[in-house]
Parts: C-alpha cells; sequence; structure tokens
C-alpha cells in the first residue's frame, strides 16, 4: 500500500483501495489497473490522490517546483519560511506542504 | 487601565472598563423570530432587511464567488431561502461584529490586518469543512471570523500588556498565545469564549473560537474546533494579514488526524480560498470604517 498524489501516479499501477471523487462516490474499485483515460478522469473528479499496491514510499513531500523558478529568490524566501515556522514539526507532511505553499506565495510575490 | 503589578483576569477584561462592544440589539430580535416556531421566512427576512448596510453586505456575499450560484440573488427572503436561515444569520452575525471593534491603537494592529486574518480563517475552515463534507459551511465561516476576538477585547482594555507581550515574541521568536498563558494564566481564546458567551452566540460557534489553540479542551464541538485550528494555521501559512501573531502556531497533530485529511488536500484547499479571498475582503471590507 502506497499513497501517491495524482502526479505520481502512471498508467499500469493497481489501485488497492477504491478511488472515490469528492462526494464519496467510488469512480475507480480496488484492483482496478490505471489507464490514461483513468487519471484524466480523476484530475476532473477532484481526486488529489489514490491508494497503489507494491511497496514503494509514500510520497510525503510536496511537488516539485517548476525548473523556471528563481533560484536565488528561493533561497531568500526559505530562510524566511523556516523562521515562520520554527514551532511546527518540519517532519510531518502536512507542515512539509504548508511550508512549501508559503514559499511558492513569497517567491511569486517577490517577481 | 492603571499601571498595576498584578495580571488582569478573564472577567477584569470583559467587565471592568467598559470599552468591549456588545452585539447589536438586532441580533437578539432575530435569533428570538429564528426560534420562533411560527414565525416565517417573511418575518426573518423583515428583521435583517431593516437594517440596509448589512443586507447590502450579505447580498454582495450571497452573489460572490463564495457561493457561486449561478443565479442572482436580490433580496434577503431569496437568499433565506436559498441559503438557509442559519446560514444567513451567521453571515449576518459575521459581518455585524466587523464593524464593532474601533479605538484600538494602531501600532498594535489595523483592523483591515486584522480582519484579512480572520477572513482568511473562515474561508479556509469553510473550505476544509466541504471537503469534510460538513454540512451548514456558513458556521466555520463565522468562526473564523470571530475565533481571534478576545484578542480584540485584550488590545482595547490593556494596550500596554499587549504592546509587552508582542514585543516578548518579536525578541524571543515565541507564539503569543503562550506568552499570553504565561503572563495571564489564559490566552485570546478564553477572553473570546467569554465574550461570545455574554453575547449569548451558541455554543457551536463560541467553543470552536475558545479553544482554537486547546483543542483536546473542546468536549462538544471537538471536529469543529480542530477545523478551526488547523483553518488557523493554515491562514498564518499563506500570511492572510495579521492578529498580532508573529508565528505559525504549532500544529496539534492528534487534531490533524482526527479530521483524516490528506496533506495531498491542502493544495486544492489553498487555491479554493485564494479565488474567493480578494472577493471576500472586496464585499466585506469595502466600506469598512464608516
Amino acid at each position: 500500500m502506497t499513497v501517491l498524489r495524482l502526479e505520481s501516479l502512471n498508467p499500469g499501477m493497481v489501485l488497492s483501495r477504491d478511488v472515490c471523487d469528492r462526494k464519496g462516490r467510488v469512480l475507480l474499485p480496488a484492483g482496478a489497473e490505471l489507464t490514461e483515460k483513468h487519471l484524466r478522469i480523476f484530475q476532473t473528479w477532484g481526486v488529489v490522490e489514490a491508494d497503489i499496491t507494491g511497496d514503494g514510499g509514500d510520497d510525503q513531500d510536496p511537488a516539485p517546483f517548476a525548473d523556471d523558478i528563481d533560484q536565488a529568490a528561493l533561497a531568500e524566501a526559505g530562510a524566511a519560511v523556516e523562521r515562520l515556522f520554527i514551532h511546527c514539526d518540519p517532519e510531518l507532511p502536512v507542515i512539509k506542504e504548508l511550508k512549501h505553499a508559503c514559499l511558492l506565495r513569497k517567491v511569486s510575490d517577490a517577481s | 487601565m492603571p499601571p498595576d503589578s498584578s495580571p488582569p483576569t478573564l472577567e477584569s477584561l470583559l467587565h471592568g472598563v467598559g470599552a468591549v462592544p456588545s452585539l447589536p440589539l438586532f441580533h437578539e430580535r432575530l435569533d428570538e423570530a429564528i426560534n420562533h416556531p411560527r414565525s416565517s421566512i417573511t418575518d426573518i427576512s423583515k428583521i435583517i432587511s431593516e437594517d440596509q448596510g448589512l443586507t447590502a453586505r450579505i447580498l454582495k456575499l450571497a452573489n460572490s464567488p463564495f457561493y457561486g450560484y449561478f443565479s442572482k440573488i436580490d433580496t434577503i427572503s431569496q437568499a433565506v431561502t436559498i441559503i438557509g436561515v442559519q446560514q444567513v444569520r451567521d453571515l449576518a452575525l459575521a459581518v455585524s461584529v466587523m464593524g464593532l471593534f474601533k479605538g484600538i491603537p494602531e501600532d498594535l494592529i489595523t483592523m483591515e490586518l486584522f480582519w484579512k486574518h480572520s477572513i482568511g480563517c473562515g474561508l479556509t475552515a469553510r473550505a476544509l469543512a466541504t471537503t469534510l463534507r460538513e454540512a451548514n459551511l456558513e458556521r466555520f465561516f463565522v468562526g473564523g471570523i470571530l475565533h481571534d476576538i478576545g484578542r480584540l477585547v485584550m488590545f482595547i482594555t490593556i494596550p500596554e500588556l499587549c504592546r509587552e507581550m508582542i514585543e516578548t515574541c518579536r525578541n524571543e521568536g515565541r507564539l503569543l498565545y503562550e506568552v499570553e498563558r504565561e503572563r495571564l494564566g489564559f490566552d485570546h481564546g478564553a477572553v473570546g469564549g467569554m465574550l461570545l458567551r455574554n453575547w449569548k452566540i451558541p455554543f457551536r460557534i463560541s467553543e470552536p473560537a475558545e479553544f482554537h489553540h486547546y483543542c483536546q479542551r473542546a468536549c462538544q464541538y471537538p471536529r469543529e474546533t480542530a477545523i478551526l485550528h488547523v483553518a488557523d494555521l493554515i491562514a498564518h501559512a499563506l500570511e492572510f494579514g495579521n492578529s498580532g501573531e508573529l508565528l505559525v502556531p504549532s500544529l496539534d497533530t492528534a487534531a490533524w488526524n482526527g479530521l483524516a485529511l490528506s496533506h495531498n488536500q491542502l493544495p486544492m484547499i489553498i487555491k479554493q480560498v485564494d479565488i474567493q479571498f480578494a472577493d471576500t475582503i472586496a464585499v466585506l471590507q469595502g466600506d469598512a470604517g464608516e
């Protein structure tokens, strides 16, 4: 059982748990093999992650930044974000995600 | 407040100075009408419509992306029918509380920044609740609007002490609500909770506000409290306005785990809040200060 976010899913992976939409309706049952079309449908219905078979690591870290991001601005904003989150446990995936969002915002505000 | 060596008590904050505003009488009438078995939508709409400023803001809000209805809502009775009585009542509360507090020293906080943080938190709480498929979403929005209201009471009644505590936080990199507890024995949540109870605001709204930094103490509405706690954290992380707190509060992991949200859902929630933020600010703060 490995939880991967939508961007990390690939055709051929096999679901180990039902994938539901935001209202709880089952879109694709456990055991199904993912195809390109399924991934498009997931996107449409607001699915953000899926549980797949196999034992790779979970997607604990936020999605990587785009390649064209300003590296200098990123480093500068990074220090400010660290200060802001000094009272939060940096190992928690939710905190990683929030720091990431905060960083993105600072960089896009600066540019 | 005269310079005093002993820290003020919770009661003295709310009753000592008399500068703490009271809720407009109209809310009591509104509650009475809503709770009365024989009152109709027309009765309820009539009470709200008497306040034109409030009416205008509620209608603007109902027609903004905050709701995303396709047809135009142009009367309060339509709003009540479509959005629901409780919901309109909660919105009315959120809107009217924002105009109540005046005369807070500008070096402590500006009302604009304070309400930005509160609105950001309210929208986030509402978006979290939507994702969690909760019902009656407006209580989450109003919860966010009110969660730091205790701090406004403190800024009015003990400005010197607040200035000192904020200074301590700035110098030592600490969290304001922890310094409050150390210096006073209670935090702004407790002050807010007491104010809201004095105002006879329902417990489903006052309890989450009271314990948003103390999730484990919420006994009747732990889920609402946890949602508010997480929303506050996100509002800080996204740096919506300012409520006096300089840093992101620490996360109550039990509260977070209890919600069974995935961190992968956060980007979508943040996106949703961003879409609504500017419009909601424009509606609620558009002509603030009059």
